[in-house]
């Protein structure tokens, strides 16, 4: 089954290290290429400074467009590492081994990425310090009162709290790295492992870290997108958005979409750097059945949010939602959404067969993913395109080519994050992965083995 | 312990290096004197070594009510200093007040629990010490770190266990 | 107490040194399922005193009549707290079952005895259905778009076909996961005597064969599956037309999922207290730290989302600043249940966030039971002061999208506490006298433990080995 439980400390730290030390002949160019698309996008970002906000879609009353929900996007793709690597942790599955890291890398880079949507959106990034409690010369403090200003706290601590969650696991990692680098990327190395031994004490407070940190980071995670679901239903004045199911559902489609992230990281894992023995269709199949429960209670939360929304019998609720499913471009786009972020993948990972694929769930998690960034679509611009009763003039939204240069810009950016992360630290946790190596059994119950762990 | 001398001995199974560790226990040296070095975590006990104590728990409460001051002064004191009421709310709303100080709360209680678990790893280390790079390779490590006199006879015991390699160095200095 | 100080190693699934054998594990628990005690009777007569009260309170009750609503208010708050613990107990024997968790053994026949409450539920229902008004006034309801588009009695018609859906779920749950510990009865039981006869009944041709197990395993998960799918279609239709359409401006689409999470953490801390009676009062030591941290554990996490999801409703409410929503906080946290509201927070949210942070009491058995304890009355508060308050508003029809009054605080009558009384009662009867068929530890699912968990030495170490099954 698990072909890496046979293999040894020495084999592992060389198939895990190989593309730190060493370099990939793939890598350069996969990093080229998103870096170019990544610096036409930044190209597009100075025309943007240098132009004003005209040279965007965004117009009366429509002031959110691509950039919000690109933005709403990429931190929902950024609870798949601490969903992924806390939950599992907590209830020790053993699965997680191979794909903690993985996923909270994710995290990261798709935390960095939603904020530069900010940068992008706001007429003048030189002066987001103001939502800072910062008064020196202003005399003016930020209003809490409002929830822009509860975006940056909760992003900010999450992204602090991750950032950190990442270090602390990789330290094993980093002292690995260490004892087989030479030259300069030793000095780096030993400097960043802390001068970490492996003495029981230090392992006992890795595990009992792993553990803690999982905790104390996943109400944060909770309290992330419950806030960013609060930017919009808090208010009052836009039709389908004050409603109080906004913060549940925006977490359950954040895990939605981030573990299918993971998933398409783990494909992506095998293909690129042929991991194949530590990320096995077993990881794939496991990862598989949770993308059926968390998708189905997302569509739960999603129906209740529709139903309520009729339920109102308020005739501006119901002329948005018509206008949300039978008018020209949203009906289509609406149609879209429905089939790729539920009906084509859950019933596809019904079937054994696609759930050990990588490329059938390779497929299917990016069709979850197109279909949650049209779900983040659809909750804003609708909304914002009804003319409300004292409104005096309204238009339709239609995204410029800067912000669709700049939105596949962030995609860009998060790849080569990855990319530059996988190539300076072990994308795949060698301590975990060796672990998980001793911590195998197998119980013979009459002719079969059955596998098995050892619980301490 | 400036001029403490250092010795590590290699094994390559968990019997062997559980054996050496008794060995030197024997010898009469304190648990603050010989240390086990892994590349992995391992069950608890499996060395017959003591269970490490730790007091991390302390540290995410205390990070949780300087964030939570924090968070409280923060909000508390914006809205004092520049009263301007917006949207209905009153001067001091608790609701969104709550919001910052439970975003100060946790981060106080993870900044503070990550800077435990390097403390208590007993981290930053400026010396590697008796340490060997094998140790990540799967080789387990028996160290022992004393006094000058005391080395000779840490050093003989350990020989006695037959390990893979024995290297002898100075606890303050990298040993390769 | 001298648990606290039990120190016996998380892990190893409360074992029983004897239980090595499945002819031990059966000798040992047929022998204490026959078992009889002498304080049963009379606690069983306690019990029926309380059943006897309850139905006095529902016939004075009726004696009142249905058209006032206002007087149901505590009966469907009693109803709602049993579909909240009873019904949902099941759950810690279901879930665990699908992921596959063997700490869950000792635990799932308890917990799934709990599914015989529903008939309680069922028939503190049934006077529901008339207390209910109907659609033809211009009541607002889940199912239809314009008054008049459905039939008239149709949240009347699927609460009523939910229920009875989730009670004979639990029953069918149940048997099924007895039928193996019926054959063994059956076989154990003296030809011709009564016991014979009634578990050649209840066991059907149960034998063992292999085709026996693997349908067994099938039918527990698709059955546990309905069961929990039920379950929430249970929580959210009396959650919305027995509760919120009652409350002309209560649009609140997260309460559906809000009560059935209420559900979830009650089911919990019902279990939790369900262990407690059984490890310290029917000899069941083996029901030990394992299954109180577990469950400890997860009845924290929902403590917090109990938390969560009420911050996400309040915060919304209390920014939005609309006066009909406005009126709904009158009406549940501000106004009229305040104290209610108080405790209700403090007892299910605030006691367990600073009890369940502690290592000590956590890994304690006490610690999690007391913490139960006060989660269970702090949800019995919540729905006193949901359900009551709802069933005071006067005006329910859909044409005003507010309270025109918020009603004062309703308290209960003599008729009411008996109610409640009785509610509480029943479910404790029935689930005694169950016990008198069922055995109430699963003796199959210990048999099966002992293929695929082994403790062994690990070079200095002892460890635990377990098997993880396909």
């Amino acid at each position: 089954m698990q072909e890496y439980s046979y293999a040894s400390d020495k084999e592992i730290n060389k198939s895990l290290l190989k593309d730190v030390l060493g370099m990939p002949k793939w890598w350069l160019a996969a990093f080229g290429s998103l870096l170019l698309v990544w610096l036409t996008g930044m190209g597009a970002y100075g025309w943007e400074l240098n132009q004003g906000m005209g040279v965007t879609g965004v117009n009366r009353p429509v002031y959110w467009g691509f950039y919000i929900t690109n933005f709403v996007f990429w931190i929902g793709i950024s609870h798949a590492g601490i969903m992924v690597s806390a939950i599992l942790r907590l209830t020790q599955a053993e699965w997680r081994r191979p794909v903690t890291r993985a996923a909270e890398v994710l995290t990261l880079f798709s935390l960095i990425a939603a904020l530069t949507n900010i940068a992008f959106h706001v007429g003048r990034p030189w002066r987001l310090y103001w939502i800072g409690p910062y008064d020196f010369s202003r005399g003016i403090w930020p209003n809490i009162r409002s929830p822009f200003v509860w975006d940056p706290s909760a992003v900010g601590t999450y992204l602090i709290g991750s950032t950190l969650f990442v270090f602390i696991a990789l330290i094993p990692d980093l002292a690995a790295a260490r004892d087989r680098a030479t030259g300069f990327p030793r000095k780096i190395y030993a400097v960043l492992s802390l001068g970490f031994r492996g003495t029981p004490r230090q392992w006992k407070l890795q595990a009992v870290a792993g553990i803690l940190l999982s905790a104390l980071v996943l109400p944060v995670f909770v309290s992330v997108h419950s806030i960013v679901s609060w930017d919009f239903a808090v208010s009052i004045g836009v039709e389908g958005w004050h409603s109080t199911i906004f913060a549940p559902y925006f977490i359950i489609g954040a895990i939605h979409s981030g573990v299918s992230a993971v998933a398409m990281l783990m494909a992506l894992m095998v293909w690129l750097w042929k991991w194949d023995k530590y990320i096995t269709p077993d990881h794939f199949d496991s990862i598989g059945r949770l993308l059926i429960i968390v998708a189905t209670t997302w569509f739960f939360f999603f129906a209740l949010e529709w139903i309520f929304a009729l339920y109102t019998m308020e005739s501006a609720e119901i002329a948005l939602r018509e206008w949300q499913i039978f008018k020209n471009p949203m009906g289509p786009l609406f149609l879209v959404f429905m089939i790729t972020s539920y009906f084509i993948p859950v019933p596809a990972w019904l079937f054994k067969k696609v759930r050990r694929s990588p490329m059938g769930m390779f497929i299917t998690t990016i069709l979850v993913n197109v279909g949650m960034w049209l779900e983040r679509f659809l909750i804003i611009v609708p909304s914002l395109q009804r003319r409300s009763p004292l409104e005096f003039d309204w238009g339709s939204y239609a995204p410029s080519i800067v912000e669709i240069l700049l939105v596949t810009s962030t995609f860009a950016f998060v790849g080569m994050g990855v990319l530059l992360f996988a190539k300076v630290f072990p994308l795949v946790p060698i301590f975990d992965m060796k672990e998980g190596v001793r911590l195998r059994d197998e119980i013979q119950v009459g002719r079969r083995s059955v596998p098995a762990t050892i619980r301490e | 312990m400036i001029s403490s001398r250092s010795v590590i001995a290699l094994f390559k199974d968990v019997d062997s290096a559980a054996d050496a560790l008794d060995a030197v226990r024997a010898g009469g040296f304190e648990s603050d004197e010989y240390e086990i070095l892994t590349g992995t975590p391992y069950p608890e006990g499996a060395f017959g070594e003591d269970e490490p104590k730790h007091g991390l728990y302390r540290y995410p409460l205390v990070g949780a009510a300087c964030g939570f001051i924090m968070g409280l002064i923060i909000t508390a004191g914006t809205q004092l200093a520049y009263p301007l009421v917006t949207g209905g709310k009153p001067i001091l709303s608790v609701p969104p007040m709550s919001v910052i100080m439970y975003e100060g709360t946790m981060l106080g209680s993870i900044i503070f629990t990550v800077i435990g678990v390097i403390i208590e790893s007993r981290l930053p280390r400026v010396f590697m010490g008796a340490y060997d790079t094998r140790v990540t390779e799967g080789y387990i490590g028996i160290t022992v770190t004393t006094s000058e006199e005391k080395i000779s006879k840490a050093e003989e015991i350990l020989k006695k266990t037959k390990p893979e390699d024995l290297k002898r160095g100075w606890e303050q200095k990298d040993f390769d | 107490m001298s648990d606290h100080h039990n120190n016996q190693p998380l892990g190893f699934y409360a074992d029983n040194p004897e239980w090595t054998t499945p002819e031990s594990i059966n000798e040992e628990l047929v022998a204490r399922h026959e078992a009889k005690s002498k304080y049963f009777k009379p606690i069983l007569l306690a019990l029926g005193v309380g059943v006897i009260l309850g139905v006095i309170g529902l016939i004075l009750r009726l004696v009142d009549g249905v058209s006032d609503t206002s007087k149901w208010g505590y009966t469907a708050a009693v109803l709602a707290f049993l579909l909240t613990t009873a019904s949902a107990a099941p759950m810690v024997a279901i879930a665990p079952r699908i992921a596959k968790g063997h700490w869950r053994r000792i635990i799932s026949r308890p917990a799934e005895m709990w599914s015989a409450a529903g008939l309680i539920s069922l028939l503190l229902f049934i006077p529901m259905l008339w207390v209910l008004p109907s659609l033809e006034d211009g009541r607002r309801s889940l199912w239809f778009y314009h008054p008049g588009e459905v039939f008239a009695y149709s949240p009347h018609l699927w609460m009523t076909l939910s229920l009875v859906g989730l009670v004979i779920l639990g029953f069918a749950l149940l048997w099924i996961s007895a039928l193996p510990d019926f054959a063994l009865l059956r076989d154990r039981a003296e030809a011709g005597s009564k016991e014979r006869k009634r578990y050649t009944w209840l066991a059907r041709n149960w034998t063992g064969a292999t085709g026996d197990w693997i349908w067994q395993k099938h039918r527990l998960g698709i059955v546990g599956a309905l069961y929990f799918l039920m379950l929430i279609t249970v929580h959210f239709l009396f959650s919305v037309d027995f509760l919120m359409t009652l409350v002309p401006a209560w649009i609140d689409a997260l309460y559906p999922a809000t009560h059935a999470v209420h559900a979830l953490q009650a089911g919990a801390a019902t279990m939790i207290i369900t262990m407690f009676i059984l490890r310290r009062f029917c000899g069941y030591k083996e029901i030990g730290h394992d299954q109180f941290w577990g469950l400890g554990k997860l009845m924290f996490a929902l403590s917090l989302m109990w938390f969560w999801f009420w911050m996400s409703s309040f915060m919304v409410y209390w920014y939005g600043k609309r006066p009909n929503e406005q009126q709904v906080l009158e009406l549940f946290v501000k106004g009229p249940y305040l104290p209610l509201f108080y405790a209700n927070f403090i007892l299910v949210f605030v006691v367990p966030l600073f009890t369940m942070i502690w290592n000590f009491l956590r890994r304690s058995i006490w610690g999690p039971t007391l913490i139960s304890v006060s989660v269970l009355i702090g949800i019995f508060f919540d729905r006193i002061r949901v359900y009551v308050a709802a069933y005071s508003v006067s005006d329910q029809s859909a044409e005003f999208h507010g309270i025109k009054t918020i009603p004062p605080t309703v308290y209960p009558d003599v008729a009411d506490v008996f109610i409640v009384i009785g509610a509480i009662t029943a479910p404790i009867l029935v689930y005694m006298l169950i016990s008198r068929v069922v055995p109430i530890i699963n003796i199959w699912e210990q048999k099966e433990l002992l293929l695929y968990k082994l403790h062994k030495k690990y070079h200095r170490a002892t460890v635990m080995v377990l098997g993880k099954p396909e």
